[in-house]
């Protein structure tokens, strides 16, 4: 008896919320945005600084998709961007190869296209832009051993022991932090004595570093790819009491995070991980007037210590 | 002699006792240069597998009356939002936010009860819904963003808030550092589903109904009833896993809990649980915790890698069941 009730009142609730989703032509430019995930916080914030540069200017209206980490999903996304006629495409997308196919279709159509933070294939799109992980890596591998350097124990001729704490090591920005670190420690008298994979998250790391606390009994540092990660370690270091001897380090920097970690003593150092958010909405203005843009953009970084978290930071050369 | 040892082997508790002294002697060889033999290190693994122990405390009644409760994990990272922003952005006392936290929890479970009872959707379909629905919701409510102690302005600057006392006495240690405080809830969550079990009327409703519903409605047991007990209590352990969480995190995560119900299951199984139902018992899920907590310390201790950890746990997965496996006749 309820049946058709029910149906039609789904069937009405699917139709209003699609119809207010879909992008609405007028004076206005659209541009679609193609995010992968929204799982991680820096991507909450790459969307959150797209929105609010595109907030000061009402020429243009950004609609935003979430592919929820699903390479396919995204793809689709991507050819409903195209099929719905975007003024200008701007995606971050999951992983390279797959998603080069409908990204250079967008691109082959004259739909221009500006790509976020990690790499497609080949050349079909107007603008790169993103920072470079391996860099930032290498920055904190260096900072860590000028760090290191200054304990007691390395000056006198010892090696410092320090944890790694990987971000998902299939994804290209946890092997370039990885990559870049190492580059940065070799010939130098730091060993790696405990490594784990926490997949960005922040109980795993909390998990792992308990294991190192319970296999070594002297951590000199932790570096953790992410601002969460490095935040679990404390959290474990906290509660086996050992916080006294250990320095953290972590990487992304956003201002609600790792930012408030530094303030707060929690980490030493978080280097700055920008979103290219503002940088890609400033951009594709100048795309949308007519304007040239350069096909690679590579965004500067910050670190942030508790000596300079007051200055806003220093940036990296 | 032999026919004794037949007899206490057909003992679904004995036998996860030998999986389980099975999995503590391979720590006890992969020792980790004696690390597995530290007191922190069974009291770590204990606050680590406390969260999925707490699910697996209300999944087991669920499976026992043949059904299954893909929603908790989801449940968990509503919870963990909820309990969040009730206690660090609304300030409300404890008390307060833990039964409101609470009641969400008991409610979802009790909308995911009501969909497999009234609406006849099987456990399977009802429960997936839910957990895609509480999802959804968290991140509604959280706007995408984790809760934590910091909260924006209007004019862009952040503020901080104190960490309330209720989190940091959830995070805790009692007994001279000992045991964690969720660990306790842990315990006291089993007791509640043990005392529902074996000792309470509902209890033998719960089996009646996972044996054979059929004959169980024929004979008068209150088969609607006890499912919506059981997911109902499956709810609340969702809710007290999502305070745990959110108290150990110290924010509140529209994420946790993802795939956290797979490993209650697998805790309620691998201890000896059939998802059949009709079967099992929580002492089994303890044990399935206990083999389960151990096999990942071990495995994290050792710093084995991401791919081989994966492949180990599927392997003595498969090996813990069939090694339980009852044998026909």
């Amino acid at each position: 008896m309820y049946k058709p009730i029910i149906a039609l009142t789904l069937a009405a609730a699917m139709v209003g919320t699609l119809a207010a989703a879909a992008p609405r032509h007028g004076p206005k430019w659209i541009i679609g945005m193609s995010q992968c995930n929204l799982g991680e916080p820096w991507r909450v914030q790459m969307n959150a600084d797209i929105r609010k540069t595109a907030e000061a200017h009402p020429e243009i209206e950004v609609v935003f998709k979430d592919a929820q980490n699903d390479t396919l999903m995204q793809r689709s996304q991507i050819e409903e961007f195209i099929s719905s006629g975007v003024d200008l495409l701007i995606v971050s997308p999951k992983e390279a190869a797959p998603l080069t196919p409908p990204i250079a279709e967008a691109f082959r159509q004259g739909i221009p296209v500006i790509v976020l933070d990690r790499r497609v294939l080949g050349s079909d799109f107007t603008e790169f832009i993103g920072a470079d992980n391996r860099k930032i890596g290498r920055y904190a591998g260096e900072w860590m051993v000028r760090r290191l350097a200054q304990l007691p124990a390395v000056k006198a001729g010892g090696r410092a022991r320090m944890v790694e704490l990987k971000g998902l090591m299939t994804s290209t920005p946890g092997q370039d932090r990885s990559a870049g670190f190492r580059e940065a420690l070799k010939g130098q008298p730091v060993d790696i004595i405990f490594e784990a994979d926490m997949k960005w998250l922040e109980p795993e790391a909390r998990r792992e570093m308990e294991s190192a606390l319970a296999v070594y009994k002297q951590i000199d540092l932790v570096y953790a790819h992410n601002d969460p990660g490095a935040h679990g370690a404390y959290l474990a270091a906290q509660a086996a009491g050992r916080l006294r001897d250990i320095i953290f380090v972590g990487i992304d920097a956003l201002p609600q995070e790792g930012q408030v970690y530094v303030r707060q003593g929690l980490l030493e150092a978080s280097f700055e991980y920008p979103t290219g958010g503002r940088e890609a909405v400033e951009n594709a203005l100048k795309v949308l007037q007519g304007e040239s843009v350069p096909k690679e953009v590579t965004l500067k970084s910050r670190v942030f210590t508790r000596d300079n978290i007051t200055k806003g930071g220093e940036w990296l050369p | 002699m032999k026919r004794t040892f037949r007899r206490w082997i057909a003992i679904p508790s004995v036998r996860a006792l030998l999986a389980l002294a099975l999995v503590v002697m391979i720590g006890s060889i992969y020792n980790a240069d004696g690390a597995f033999f530290r007191w922190s290190t069974h009291r770590d693994m204990l606050r680590q597998v406390s969260t999925y122990g707490i699910l697996a405390s209300g999944m087991t009644l669920v499976i026992i009356t043949g059904g299954i409760d893909l929603a908790v994990g989801s449940v968990l990272g509503l919870c963990a939002v909820l309990f969040a922003q009730l206690s660090l952005h609304q300030g409300l006392p404890a008390l307060v936010a833990v039964a409101v936290v609470l009641a969400a929890g008991a409610a979802s479970g009790l909308v995911s009860g009501t969909l497999v009872t009234r609406f006849k959707i099987q456990p399977f379909v009802a429960t997936l819904a839910m957990m895609v629905l509480a999802r959804g919701l968290a991140k509604w409510l959280s706007g995408g963003q984790k809760i934590s102690r910091v909260i924006q302005q209007p004019d862009g600057n952040f503020s901080y808030v104190d960490l309330p006392p209720v989190f940091r006495l959830l995070d805790s240690r009692l007994l001279g550092g000992d045991l964690a405080a969720v660990t306790l809830i842990f315990f006291g969550c089993l007791a509640i589903s043990w005392v529902v079990l074996a000792k309470l009327r509902y209890g033998r409703y719960l089996y009646a109904t996972g044996g054979n519903e059929e004959a169980a409605r024929l004979s008068g047991v209150p088969v609607v009833r006890a499912k919506l007990l059981a997911y109902g209590l499956s709810g609340l352990f969702g809710a007290i896993a999502g305070i745990c969480q959110a108290a150990q995190e110290q924010q509140g995560d529209p994420e946790a809990g993802i795939s956290y119900e797979l490993t209650a299951i697998a805790i309620a199984v691998i201890g000896g649980n059939s998802l059949q139902g009709g079967r099992g018992s929580i002492g089994l899920t303890l044990l399935g915790a206990l083999m389960i907590g151990y096999l990942e310390k071990i495995l994290s201790l050792n710093a084995v890698g991401e791919s081989s950890r994966l492949m180990l746990t599927g392997i003595i997965i498969i090996a813990a069941v069939l090694l339980q496996r009852r044998k026909p006749g």
